[in-house]
């Protein structure tokens, strides 16, 4: 066989080499045969046999999720349930074996393609999705029928094993998450699929949206992933193959090597102490920011607390969440920013849909209309402050009369505790978070009111050029170098500096290492990102002299362009 | 037999997991539940019907229940639509 190689994307780094394990996909070996008069009653019983077979099977994985206590993938199990029982779909492929003579997989696959070409009509894109549902539900009765292995238990549990299907759906992912798989390829999905969850909790590379591998790769080829590229390469020459063993030998001794620097001293060759902090989404998250030895926690997102639920969280609950991790992380820095969602998320608040929800009600605006819900939240956090160094930060702030009101919050909550005779850090530090392009552009005058500056460079690119990351037409003008970006994050740090206040970035840019240099340049002194960066952003921590850096630095804001200052970019890192 | 009118005010209208609180709901009634949009009428008991019927946000369908319980289904039906099927989008 020739070598050819097959683009997607990465959504899980790391480098693999492996022999393909294709997950079947029946649907394309169903093949239509006739079932003589008085077989039909068999062929009607086998049908209602594997539908009742599924049905076993999703209640078994339905258990084991509510048990992991995995409440989004549960729901999903829940309409296959239903599916499978609605008359519509288990019982229109019997009469279609009685009427058309033929066999059952043929019968449930026609009732499926009439399904199927009705959802292709809905012009509504999310519903017209659910067709995926009602195929994967189809998926799973045609193994049944067609003898295949349902449980993927006959796998080999070799760890050189690299997973090729066309999608994971929730129930699969469960089941694939006890094998040792080296990498999963799928056909489908983006960075946010259960693919790209599952690979990147398993720690192994995932290409995902690669079209149409899964008729291209065979079963038991060999092929390298290349994760940290997005590029498959099947049936590798032997000089090929030579070359990525050397490469993932490399990646692996890269790893190691940057677990050994976890507990050197953060400083750069000039000896100035740089602060590398995690990101946390949930309490679990502390094991790897333990891991990764970060000084603390820049970004505690508390929104986990408000979604997937009918209540709002109440004071005592807020309030065990906050004193856990501060008291985890023994008198270290933990940055709690207050509530960043949407009104969407909340039940009981105002749940009026605007058109453009990333510039309505939402982050401090939402919790300025909803003081009694933001008191709720502030009076947990400040009764956590005792246990250790908590900061409090503010999100989306926009204009400075914003920030006083939400400091007259903050002072109200702190009288009625100080009234209650409750213990709270009386100093307890304020910041805002710097991602409204209005704000970063007067940043001198928020230096002058906050303790703290956190710069949130996602929402900051958004805003500031205008681009809707999470569409894909435009996503690709997403751009971090826009040199109108770096003169906002610059300006930010100029103005913390001067008033002596401390500045962080905490969004993507921090964690990203190709721009750690840059950032020590401009005069940033602390970066909070994603545990699992902390380690190749240190690296270059390490070796960075800030004096020599500053004036490249300047180099790069004078640019005018985001590819001269990319050009630049990579002169810095060499 | 009973008529009422509901506006579909979620964010995602009936998609999957609205559409299955709907139909484990109406499954608890014995009377017999539709729901009409346009000249589609669908039988609310099943979900691939209900999933089928499309209807997004802002869509005016109409819930029509006949038998012993039509009250009461035709009441918790109205109040899951204007509840925004306790998802609060």
């Amino acid at each position: 066989m020739s070598p050819f190689n097959i683009h997607g994307v990465s959504v899980s780094n790391g480098i693999a080499i492996g022999k393909a394990h294709l997950i079947s996909n029946a649907l394309l070996e169903v093949v239509r045969y006739h079932i003589i008069e008085k077989e039909i009653p068999n062929e009607v019983k086998r049908l209602t046999g594997a539908i009742n077979d599924v049905r076993k099977d999703l209640l078994k994985i339905k258990k084991q999720l509510q048990k992991n206590s995995s409440e989004e993938f549960s729901a999903f199990i829940d309409t296959h349930l239903m599916i499978l029982v609605d008359k519509n779909f288990s019982e229109k492929p019997k009469i279609i074996i009685r009427e058309d003579s033929c066999n059952a997989e043929w019968a449930l696959k026609k009732q499926m393609d009439i399904f199927v070409r009705k959802f292709e009509k809905i012009k509504d894109e999310y519903i017209k999705e659910r067709k995926n549902d009602v195929i994967q539900v189809v998926e799973r009765i045609l193994k049944v029928l067609l003898g295949h292995p349902r449980q993927t238990s006959q796998i080999n549990n070799e760890s050189s094993s690299i997973l090729v299907a066309h999608d994971i759906s929730p129930a699969d992912a469960l089941q694939f998450k006890k094998h040792n798989y080296a990498a999963f390829l799928t056909d489908m999905g983006g960075s946010t699929s259960h693919t790209a969850i599952l690979a990147r909790s398993l720690n192994i590379p995932s290409i995902v949206a690669l079209q149409n591998a899964r008729n291209l790769i065979k079963n038991n080829e060999q092929i390298i992933v290349d994760g940290n590229q997005g590029i498959v390469i099947v049936n590798p020459s032997k000089y090929i193959l030579e070359e990525y063993q050397v490469r993932q030998n490399l990646w692996g001794i890269e790893q190691k090597k940057l677990s050994k620097i976890k507990n050197i001293k953060c400083k750069t060759l000039n000896n100035e102490k740089i602060e590398l902090l995690a990101n946390i989404e949930v309490p679990s998250d502390i094991a790897s920011v333990k891991e990764n030895g970060a000084s603390g926690i820049g970004l505690f997102r508390t929104e986990f607390l408000f979604m997937n639920r009918k209540d709002l969280p109440n004071e005592e609950e807020q309030f065990e969440i906050y004193k856990s991790v501060t008291k985890s992380m023994s008198g270290k820095t933990v940055v709690i920013r207050t509530l960043d969602s949407g009104a969407d998320k909340l039940t009981s608040a105002d749940t009026t849909i605007s058109s453009n929800p990333a510039l309505g009600l939402r982050a401090i605006r939402l919790c300025l209309s909803e003081p009694q819900l933001f008191n709720i939240q502030l009076r947990a956090i400040l009764k956590a402050s005792q246990f250790g160094k908590i900061k409090i930060l503010i999100p989306m702030l926009s204009s400075l009369s914003e920030l006083r009101q939400t400091k007259l919050l903050i002072e109200r909550a702190k009288k009625s505790l100080s009234n209650e005779k409750t213990l709270y850090d009386k100093n307890i530090k304020i910041g805002g978070m710097i991602e409204v392009p209005a704000v970063a552009i007067n940043a001198e005058v928020f230096a002058q009111e906050l303790d703290f500056l956190s710069i949130g460079t996602n929402d900051l690119i958004q805003y500031t050029l205008a681009i809707d990351r999470t569409d894909d037409r435009v996503s690709h003008l997403y751009n971090s170098l826009h040199p109108a970006i770096l003169k906002l994050i610059n300006i930010t740090i100029k103005a913390g500096n001067k008033h002596n206040k401390e500045v962080s970035i905490c969004g993507e840019m921090a964690g990203d290492s190709k721009l750690t240099k840059l950032l020590l340049g401009m005069g940033l002194k602390h970066f909070s990102m994603h545990p699992s960066r902390i380690l190749s952003v240190k690296k270059q921590v390490l070796n960075s002299n800030t004096q020599k850096l500053a004036t490249l630095s300047t180099k790069v804001l004078k640019a005018k362009e985001s590819e001269i200052i990319e050009t630049l970019i990579n002169k810095i890192n060499q | 037999m009973i008529r009422r009118k509901v506006k579909i005010i979620n964010k995602l209208g009936l998609h999957a997991r609205a559409s299955s609180k709907l139909t484990q709901l109406a499954c608890t009634f014995s009377s017999e539940i539709f729901l009409i949009k346009d000249n589609d009428k669908v039988n609310a008991k099943s979900i691939m019907e209900v999933l089928m019927l499309a209807a997004s946000k802002n869509t005016v369908i109409s819930l029509e229940a006949t038998g012993v319980d039509e009250k009461e289904a035709i009441t918790s039906i109205e109040s899951l639509f204007t509840n925004y099927f306790g998802e609060g989008d």
